[in-house]
């Protein structure tokens, strides 16, 4: 029963995804052509893999924030979440030498954070908001309390290779973004999970009495939102070569933009994890657009917020003309 | 004659009493320390400065810190929370100036002794200010990048939080020193709020902008560190980078030859010499209006004594507590 709900929402569904998926394609192509044409330099394959480089780390953080959003809930301790990981998993690393010590302490503890606020959510019934803007504050202060004002630095030639290695030419991290983007995909379009999660985010209570186990089914999104966190704390701690006590929150923002101009929606229910890729890459491209330009940093917050706008109220036309006319 | 040196015993003992009394009086201090965010490394020798000279004139400290990096609204309530408290002293560097100068004058004016370091705050009557001269560490940094290319060459430059005295006063000297060496051409100007991910993504995508790149001035040791990652990443490991402040890890990286000299702004000495500039104010003593501590250029030649940690350092000796 659960299934044939779910599943019959589906196609109108899809369809609506891909429309907005092709609007923000035509975006960023309208974007990229306009700077090739005013710098040839901006098409050049080492500057597209620069962008892609430089999204990846901002698409790690949106991904697992992707799936708790679908499924109707909201993590503000993904930043914080990265900063603790990486700051133990540089301890780890420095203090074993083995940077698989750190690679399992940045996972389990990614993972515990976004298992803590799961059952926050679940067991005290703390609205998500609250839950886990709490814990933004704990892991930064944990992390405040364990670097003690520090940085730990160096990291083992072996370990950098997550950040800084290539294969086939391409850097590592933009395979990891492109795995977990598949590992994402495969999970909400492919599986029971998946579906049950747009179902919980559309109606919660819906989803509830028709037999799907919200609770245990948030926990694993909070637990998955978390592991990406650690994912993405080893990227950014093996491509800096350090862990710093504030690293990630300036992460936090653009990492729901990323969700949000992707075609999300805030409220649950609708979205994938092509359109986070697409909106992580919206937001590098501005950036970096807009250096190559030479662009007056003062306009970039400017130019920033435009298109996020743009990009949302493109959004918002698009589903009131679907609407009209259905 | 038994009854005389039986009152000259007592009178001694009551002198000795008093000015033991007095002495007592005259330390153990509260001084509230403020310092703008617990991730740079340059604030923890701020503190380690403030604790170690606090601690040799037997005074104790409560530090201020905001838990969100550089937040301005954390700055102004920690500001009402020391109104509040009232400490013997307080230690200033202000967030944002303009915003906090009007609560710090309040303060002033309620009797608290502020002693202004770090950052310049402002016009407020502060009893010292105790800093470096950022305009001219930026201009000496700038000026050994460019007689290090042989006073010729392509750089860019990454700023700091513009709108701050001290990315902006850091800038105003960088700007100076090229203007008095015609042959060098600046390609881009682009900030990186001290910073690390920022310093690295800024200056990955200026390598994409300019195939030639001959020296990087940063505007601080964080956002340095981040575009050596980037020049290393792009194999362009010939181009020479400066920077601002001396933090261990960057003092490494000129031991390594991975930096090729950073210009000194010391918060351990800033740290020291404040508390004891103020502490001498308020037991009593003259001091001077402003005390301006003097950078080094640390290079390959010089660097060991910057690569102790802050809490083994000992604080300057007594000349770097005078006026300049």
């Amino acid at each position: 029963m659960t299934i044939s709900v779910a599943s019959s929402t589906q196609p109108a569904h899809l369809s609506a995804e891909t429309t907005a998926l092709l609007g923000r394609l035509i975006l960023i192509l309208l974007i990229a052509g306009a700077l090739t044409v005013v710098d040839p330099g901006f098409a050049s394959v080492s500057n597209l893999l620069n962008m892609l480089r430089q999204a990846s780390l901002l698409f790690l953080i949106a991904s697992g924030l992707t799936l708790v959003i679908i499924g109707g809930g909201l993590d503000l301790s993904v930043g914080a979440n990265l900063t603790l990981s990486a700051c133990l998993a540089a301890a780890a690393i420095k203090t074993t030498g083995n940077p698989w010590y750190g690679v399992v302490v940045a996972i389990v503890t990614g993972t515990l954070i976004g298992s803590v606020n799961g059952l926050m959510i679940n067991r005290l019934q703390l609205p998500p908001f609250l839950a886990t803007f709490g814990m933004l504050w704990v892991a930064q202060g944990v992390a405040y309390w364990f670097m003690a004002g520090q940085t730990i630095y160096g990291m083992p030639t072996s370990f950098r290779y997550f950040g800084t290695g290539f294969l086939l030419g391409v850097p590592l991290p933009i395979w990891i973004m492109l795995a977990v983007c598949l590992a994402c995909s495969i999970l909400l379009h492919r599986t029971t999970f998946g579906r049950e999660a747009y179902f919980m985010g559309a109606n919660q209570s819906a989803a509830f009495l028709s037999g799907v186990p919200v609770e245990r089914r948030r926990l694993l999104l909070y637990m998955l939102s978390g592991l990406t966190s650690g994912i993405a704390a080893l990227v950014y701690l093996a491509r800096l070569n350090a862990a710093e006590p504030g690293i990630g929150e300036p992460l936090l923002l653009p990492a729901i933009a990323a969700v949000l101009v992707g075609g999300t929606s805030l409220f649950g229910g609708s979205g994938n994890i092509v359109g986070t890729v697409l909106g992580a890459v919206l937001l590098t491209i501005i950036v970096n657009g807009l250096n190559l330009l030479n662009v007056a940093a003062t306009w970039h917050p400017f130019v920033n917020g435009a298109v996020v706008l743009i990009a949302i109220l493109a959004d918002l036309v698009i589903s009131q003309r679907r609407s009209g006319s259905t | 004659m038994r009854t005389t040196r039986l009152f000259r015993c007592v009178l001694a003992a009551l002198i000795c009493g008093t000015l033991s009394h007095s002495a007592a009086r005259a330390d153990g201090e509260t001084i509230a320390a403020f310092t703008k965010n617990q991730v740079d490394p340059h604030f923890e020798g701020v503190r380690a400065g403030v604790a170690q000279m606090a601690e040799k004139m037997r005074a104790t400290v409560k530090y201020y810190t905001p838990t969100k990096p550089n937040n301005i609204t954390e700055g102004m309530s920690q500001l009402e929370d020391v109104g509040v408290t009232k400490p013997k002293l307080m230690l200033f560097m202000p967030i944002d100036a303009k915003a906090q100068v009007p609560t710090v004058k309040r303060l002033i004016e309620s009797g608290l002794p502020i002693i202004n370091y770090n950052d310049r705050g402002g016009d407020a009557p502060y009893l010292s200010f105790i800093g470096q001269d950022d305009y001219k560490l930026g201009y000496d940094i700038a000026k050994t990048l460019f007689d290090h290319l042989g006073g010729k060459g392509n750089v860019v430059i990454l700023e700091g939080v513009k709108g701050s005295t001290t990315g902006d006063e850091r800038k105003r000297g960088f700007d100076a020193a090229v203007k008095d060496y015609p042959n060098i051409k600046v390609l881009a100007s682009q900030p990186a709020n001290f910073q690390r991910l920022l310093g690295m993504q800024t200056m990955e995508n200026l390598i994409q902008q300019f195939s030639s790149i001959d020296g990087v001035i940063s505007a601080a040791d964080a956002s340095a560190l981040g575009a050596i990652e980037a020049l290393n990443a792009a194999g362009r490991k010939n181009v020479a980078v400066v920077s601002i402040n001396g933090v261990p890890e960057a003092v490494e990286a000129v031991k390594a030859g991975s930096l090729l000299a950073i210009a000194e702004f010391d918060g351990f000495k800033i740290g020291c010499v404040a508390t004891a500039v103020g502490l001498n104010a308020i037991r009593g003593q003259s001091v001077p209006k402003q005390v301006i501590i003097p950078g080094a250029i640390i290079t390959k030649a010089n660097y060991a004594p910057w690569l102790v940690p802050y809490k083994d350092r000992t604080c300057p000796p007594a000349d770097a507590y005078k006026g300049g």
